[in-house]
């Protein structure tokens, strides 16, 4: 620390105030709705060598704290005062990592020295490519999701580069909005470029890039604190997608988390191969990538909220991420649609913390919303309309200290619902129920968040309606500490017809009139054995109808007669609970647990290392071909120590003669 | 002899301002609250206006009233039991609300519980679609299912709140009816009747707030209205409103959400009426208190209205003075974390035990004992000889920060001080952005009990160049009770195009809403006095999701014309987000009426100008930027009109101390308020 802390705490506010003021003139002067609704954009101040400093706390996207910019500082020469750059290209500099995120950075000068850049990105609805919007799960490489524009200036020396941005908007579908959200970004930077100038008139020019660095070390400071209070050890967790294609396999995801003093090596080795859909999270194998860092950030701040949201906390910490893998994929791979692995990713890191910290921890969030479009048209006006009309989320987990919100929180905190009424006046669809799914949370003795549903019903032929990010119809939150698993989500046509269909993982359906879609979310896991739960709590569940009085008796031992707790039976039944129960740190859902049963991490460390040794654009293949063997296989030739995985491989292998000589090469 | 009256009640006092009307004189006065007995403060307020100034019942002619009963009920929870009525299958509108969580990083974030808990709302089989047409009757069986359930569950009050019905309020009507005839001695609160605005959380969170707080506001102004009587003063009482108007203490029984947030509202007109007296234009107000600054932007004497100010953990949908918390006030306590790191609130030592140099009890050191250490305040009793200032004990408690930050005692002090106004910068700052002004063009006018002490900094902090300190700016809010012009606000639902097809709707609508306020104002407040109209429309684009609210003229909407109304929203959008798209249609969402009644200004005399320069009380020795220093310490009410000072200094007055550092050059003017200016 090289400045006095009395100075650098008043520094820390001028520094905030300018990444608070940043985000609040994008979101003013933002055009779209989806900016206004969703809040999907940042904002911030980097260090002339591309680090955030300084990130928003009032608005605006949560997974940005310490958002790198150096690589595609780099792919730009010569920078000079009044430039505005600006990328959307996931594979250049990793800083964008899916095309409709719009990146900017603006170099600010202070007596012709680089002392800082202002940065922004906003996620524009459509930035052209195969599909309205950009993305789809089932999208195979980057160069159907839009139009990439590699690391460029937009303006350089204040003058608008127009043939750039001439191209941009040629190839977007709704160019008015992606403009007027350009310079509301604009207007963003310049402000962070004011603020910054204001502060090195107050602070000095010395001080304020003392102020920087010292910010970052004092972030770094802190978490180092605080990884050193954790136990050294490898902690181990995983978990999967449903899906990893539509109508796939599981994706998995793995992580273990070596606390090594003050130091956390997050190993996320295990995790799946590269896929061939849009599931990929572009890395570059960054070793603090900010998409693998999201979950550590909430880790931290939520076991010490005093911590500073800088991009110092993450200097601790290093990632292994092997190349070809979902979390490292090369070039071209699609990766529009990584906001749904990353949600799982944040739950795996939250896993493998609480792992470590088990009382400092919330177990399993739902973490999966559905985002849901409808495509419609106005029977009475003939118009087409197409709209977002709610995020469909899940509850937090339960933690030592409480339950976990019903209806959205963990990882899923930022996002808002839209009402109702509004959908109803701006859509033609009747909502026939939106509210808490009863019964949902994990149970425990800090019970699980419930789930959210929403059921509404659709008035025109060829109407479509997208569940984006939709997943856990198959592996649910996992409980913790005695705490069971949240339920599993749904998508139903029709529920409870004679013509219903389970929609599963299904993210695009078209619907005939009169056609109903049900959705429901995942609810969070529970922590501590549920009869162990107040029962007055347990009837305070059962009287708001958040847990039915049959899951009273059967999962928290509460015997409910007449509305009142028959004391005696309670206490027979909460016995013979406490007698039967299984001792480990996480409880997953019946599925996850059948499918670990023939999925075994033995069959896993075996695909790893198989699918590994294969050239990049075979893997994806090969695990379905892997998948297909084991699925065929008979029980009684399931041993679950990899060999059943290493001799489908063999077998499958040895009809690609072509094979051989570039898996010796790999 | 007659006078006006206004009484504003905080936290720790209630304030008292005494307008002479012959005179012009104003006379001022702080006596503890006593929020166990509400209304006890008053009586003995008015006992003391009596034996101070000689201001006999009798003799007050207007009487206006600000309280916090209400925000006490929401914040203690300590409203009436209530249940919610909504359609079946929407009962989690209060759970859900709008989902997003308070701390959105943190992963155990929780939002507030509801005032009405989930097991308390009930369905009621009915169903109103978007445009307002009844989908499903509404069921008397299932309504009087929960009628019976609701009883069961003790039920003091029911809220109800139908889908849709902003656009059609029949369900909830003839539900209130039927709930009549079967429950009559049972409260009912219809959210098309509190605020029939769309989007259902909202709409129902604000009429369950109201629901919540009417019975004991009511009760409440039912005793009070019994005391003045008693007392023997015989003018109808006043109350506030949040929008910064007055009401009729009876129509306050029934509009109480009406005047949640009155306190800070009135501290906002008084500070308008100060801003007009001394000729300032653009104005941000900063109040700070025990417990809590805020700030509000007056641009020519009018300040900005919003809708969902917080009351507590809920925010509130009806139009109010629209004021910004930037921390915690005088009580906030200082801490030095295990890193070093300085930090000031968000805990606050609030007005019990209060700050360690009030000798209540207090041990950690707040921001106002910083002040004590560094000489600026402890030179004679504060808040009208409520509170005797020890240093020693100030000392004793910024000791303990000073220790682990290894300063000594008066640079810790300053740190404390220093370090609470970048937390204020930071959030001044954001609001800025938000509201799309520059700080720089303002002029800070500075009250509340610590305000003064605090304002000059903080302009210096965020390069405003004036700050005004009022005559007496510890009793502002009740001064703005004084001030405040019979006001009420009232919306209709529109939804439909900005267009020619449409516009004798659109008048026929605003001629209701017309009706509806002249009404209220000439018959329930009996106001005789001349009124004024003032339209304004809630608009958007075509398709947008958010509307914004554009005032209007009269003869526009008379003379239906389109084009101009057009024309206003288009400039309107254009101030806010910088952009407008003036070929694109326009949607009218909801048609909004105020209704103002001007109450009498009062004419403050201007002085005499002083032509000696004024006398310091003393010499006092202060720590300020980095250093001891004598400066001179005047009494304030020793400066007048036309006196100069110069800087640095301190002014003591009754209710607040006024620090003034290096660089600020101050006058009086004409009213007694100073204007310090920052030397170029």
């Amino acid at each position: 620390m090289r400045i006095d802390p009395v100075t650098l705490q008043i520094f820390a506010n001028h520094a905030q105030a300018a990444a608070d003021s940043m985000a609040y003139t994008l979101f003013r002067t933002a055009h779209s709705t989806f900016v206004k609704e969703t809040e999907d954009f940042t904002t911030g101040l980097a260090t002339p060598d591309g680090m955030t400093f300084a990130s928003p706390r009032d608005l605006g996207a949560t997974w940005f704290i310490g958002l790198d910019y150096a690589n595609a500082i780099r792919l730009v020469a010569d920078y000079r005062p009044g430039d505005i750059c600006i990328t959307n290209d996931p594979y250049a500099g990793f800083v964008c990592t899916h095309t409709p995120d719009l990146h900017m950075w603006k170099p600010i000068f202070w007596d012709g020295e680089l002392i800082a850049f202002s940065v922004s990105h906003i996620h524009n609805t459509d930035v052209g490519g195969a599909v309205p919007a950009s993305l789809s799960r089932q999208l195979t490489e980057v160069h159907q999701e839009g139009i990439r524009i590699p690391p460029n200036k937009l303006y350089a020396g204040g003058k608008l580069n127009q043939p750039l941005l001439d191209v941009m908007l040629t190839n977007v579908r709704m160019p008015e909005q992606n403009y007027g959200d350009l310079q509301a970004q604009i207007a963003a930077m310049n402000t962070g470029e004011r603020k910054v100038h204001d502060m090195v008139r107050k602070f000095g020019v010395e001080v304020f890039r003392q102020g920087v660095s010292d910010l970052l070390d004092l972030g770094e400071r802190q978490a180092r604190a605080l990884l050193g209070r954790i136990p050294d050890g490898d902690y181990f967790f995983s978990d999967y997608l449903d899906e990893d294609a539509p109508g796939g396999v599981p994706v998995r995801l793995a992580l273990t988390l070596k606390i090594r003093g003050e130091e956390a090596i997050l190993d996320f080795s295990g995790s799946d191969a590269q896929l061939q859909s849009s599931l990929n999270v572009p890395t570059g194998g960054a070793e603090r990538h900010i998409l693998l860092m999201v979950g550590y950030t909430y880790c931290l701040y939520s076991i010490d909220p005093s911590i500073l949201l800088n991009g110092g906390i993450t200097r601790p910490a290093r990632c292994v991420i092997p190349e070809g893998t979902i979390l490292n994929p090369k070039f071209p791979a699609a990766v529009g649609m990584r906001s749904m692995t990353c949600g799982r990713l944040q739950g795996v890191t939250i896993g493998a913390f609480q792992a470590a910290v088990p009382e400092l921890l919330p177990a399993g969030p739902a973490g999966s919303s559905a985002i849901m479009n409808v495509k419609t048209t106005d029977n009475r006006s003939g118009r087409t309309i197409m709209a977002s009309i709610d995020p469909i989320t899940g509850g937090a987990g339960g933690w030592s200290g409480g339950d976990g919100a019903d209806g959205s929180g963990a990882n899923s905190s930022f996002l808002k619902n839209t009402p109702v009424e509004i959908n109803e006046t701006e859509v033609p669809i009747k909502v026939l129920r939106y509210g808490l799914v009863p019964d949902s949370g994990g149970a425990g003795k800090h019970r699980g968040g419930l789930g959210t549903q929403l059921e509404f019903k659709v008035f025109a032929p060829n109407t479509v309606v997208t569940a984006r990010n939709r997943d856990r119809t198959r592996f649910s939150s996992w409980g913790s500490n005695g705490g069971k698993p949240g339920a599993t989500s749904g998508f139903w046509r029709n529920r409870g017809g004679n013509d219903e269909v389970d929609l599963g993982n299904t993210d695009v359906v078209a619907l005939d009139p009169g056609d109903v879609i049900l959705v429901t979310a995942c609810g969070g896991g529970g922590f501590g054995p549920p009869w162990e739960r107040d029962t007055k709590a347990v009837l305070f569940d059962v009287q708001q109808g958040k847990v039915s009085v049959q899951s009273a008796a059967d999962d928290y031992g509460v015997v409910i007669r007449d509305g009142a707790i028959d004391e005696t039976a309670t206490a027979a039944r909460r016995a013979r609970l406490a007698a039967n129960a299984k001792s480990a740190v996480f409880a997953f859902n019946d599925q996850r647990e059948a499918y670990e049963r023939e999925w075994t991490d033995a069959n896993y460390a075996a695909l790893t290392e198989v699918l590994a040794s294969l050239p990049v654009n075979w893997r994806h293949y090969m695990k379905k071909r892997i998948f297909a063997a084991l699925a065929e296989l008979p029980a009684h030739q399931r041993r679950g120590d990899g060999s059943e995985v290493r001799r489908a491989f063999e077998l499958a292998v040895g009809e690609f003669p072509q094979l051989r000589p570039a898996q010796a090469a790999e | 002899m007659s006078y006006r009256i206004g009484v504003d009640i905080g936290g720790t006092f209630a304030d008292f301002c005494a307008l002479d009307e012959a005179t012009g004189h104003l006379s001022t006065l702080k006596v503890l609250s006593t929020p166990q007995e509400p209304g006890r403060e008053v009586i003995a307020g008015l006992g003391e206006l009596g034996s101070r100034f000689g201001i006999k019942p009798q003799d007050i002619g207007y009487f206006t009233h600000g309280t916090t009963v209400g925000i006490n009920s929401v914040i203690q929870r300590k409203g009436i039991r209530l249940c919610l009525f909504a359609t079946e299958n929407f009962v989690d509108v209060l759970e859900l609300a709008r989902l997003k969580m308070p701390d959105p990083y943190h992963l155990m974030s929780q939002r507030a519980q509801p005032l009405i808990t989930r097991d308390r709302v009930l369905p009621v089989r009915e169903r109103i679609l978007a445009d307002g047409t009844v989908d499903r009757p509404l069921d008397p069986k299932s309504l009087r299912e929960a009628l019976d359930e609701a009883m069961v569950l003790g039920a003091e009050g029911i809220v109800l709140a139908f889908l849709h019905s902003y656009r059609n309020p029949s369900h909830e009507r003839a539900a209130q009816r039927l709930i009549a005839e079967w429950a009559p001695d049972m409260p009912v609160f219809c959210s098309s009747d509190v605020w029939p605005i769309i989007r259902e959380y909202e709409r129902t969170a604000t009429a369950t707030i109201h629901g919540y707080v009417q019975p004991p506001v009511a009760r409440y102004l039912t005793a009070l209205q019994a005391a003045l009587k008693q007392a023997g003063v015989a003018a109808e009482p006043m109350v506030t409103k949040s929008n910064g108007g007055v009401m009729t203490a009876e129509l306050g029984k029934s509009a109480c959400l009406q005047m949640l947030l009155s306190g800070t509202a009135a501290g906002v007109i008084g500070a308008g009426f100060v801003a007009r007296q001394a000729g300032q234009d653009k104005v941000l107000s900063l109040d700070i208190g025990g417990t809590s600054a805020d700030v509000a932007i007056i641009t020519d004497g009018t300040p900005t209205y919003g809708t969902g100010e917080m009351v507590g953990d809920f925010p509130v949908y009806i139009p109010t003075v629209s004021v910004t918390s930037i921390g915690d006030g005088g009580g906030s306590i200082a801490a030095v974390s295990a890193f070093g790191v300085l930090t000031v609130g968000p805990e606050s030592a609030g007005s019990t035990p209060g700050p360690a140099c009030y000798g209540r009890g207090g041990m950690r050191p707040t921001m106002t004992d910083a002040f004590a250490v560094c000489g600026i305040i402890g030179h004679g009793n504060i808040g009208y000889d409520a509170v005797t200032v020890d240093i020693d004990k100030a000392r004793a408690a910024v000791a303990t920060v000073a220790g682990k930050l290894g300063r000594g005692l008066e640079q810790a002090a300053e740190a404390i001080i220093q370090v609470a106004v970048s937390g204020m910068y930071r959030e001044v700052g954001k609001l800025a952005s938000r509201q799309g002004i520059d700080p720089r063009e303002f002029t800070l006018l500075a009250f509340g009990g610590a305000g003064p002490m605090l304002g000059c900094l903080l302009a210096r902090e965020l390069g405003m160049r004036r700050v005004l300190i009022p005559t007496a700016p510890g009793v502002l809010s009740a001064l703005g009770g004084l001030v405040a012009d019979v006001k009420n606000d009232f919306i209709g639902t529109a939804y439909y195009p900005l267009s020619d097809a449409e516009l004798p709707r659109f008048k026929a609508d605003f001629d209701r809403l017309a009706q509806r306020a002249t009404a209220w104002i000439t018959q329930e407040q009996k106001f005789a006095g001349s009124y004024v109209l003032q339209p304004a429309a809630d608009m958007r684009y075509q398709g947008q999701s958010f509307e914004i609210e554009v005032p209007l003229q009269l003869e526009w909407i008379v003379a239906g014309d389109r084009e101009r109304i057009a024309a206003a929203f288009h400039a309107e959008h254009d101030r806010l987000y910088g952009h407008s798209a003036p070929e694109t249609p326009v949607q009218v969402v909801s048609l909004r009426m105020v209704v103002v009644g001007a109450s009498p200004q009062p004419q403050f005399p201007a002085q005499p100008r002083h032509d000696r320069p004024p006398e310091p009380l003393k010499q006092i020795e202060v720590y300020m930027d980095g250093a001891w220093r004598t400066v001179p310490l005047y009494r304030r009410a020793h400066l007048g009109h036309g006196h100069v000072l110069a800087s640095p200094c301190v002014m003591a007055q009754e209710d607040t101390t006024i620090c003034v550092p290096q660089g600020f050059s101050g006058a009086v003017d004409a009213y007694g308020n100073i204007l310090l200016t920052l030397d170029s």
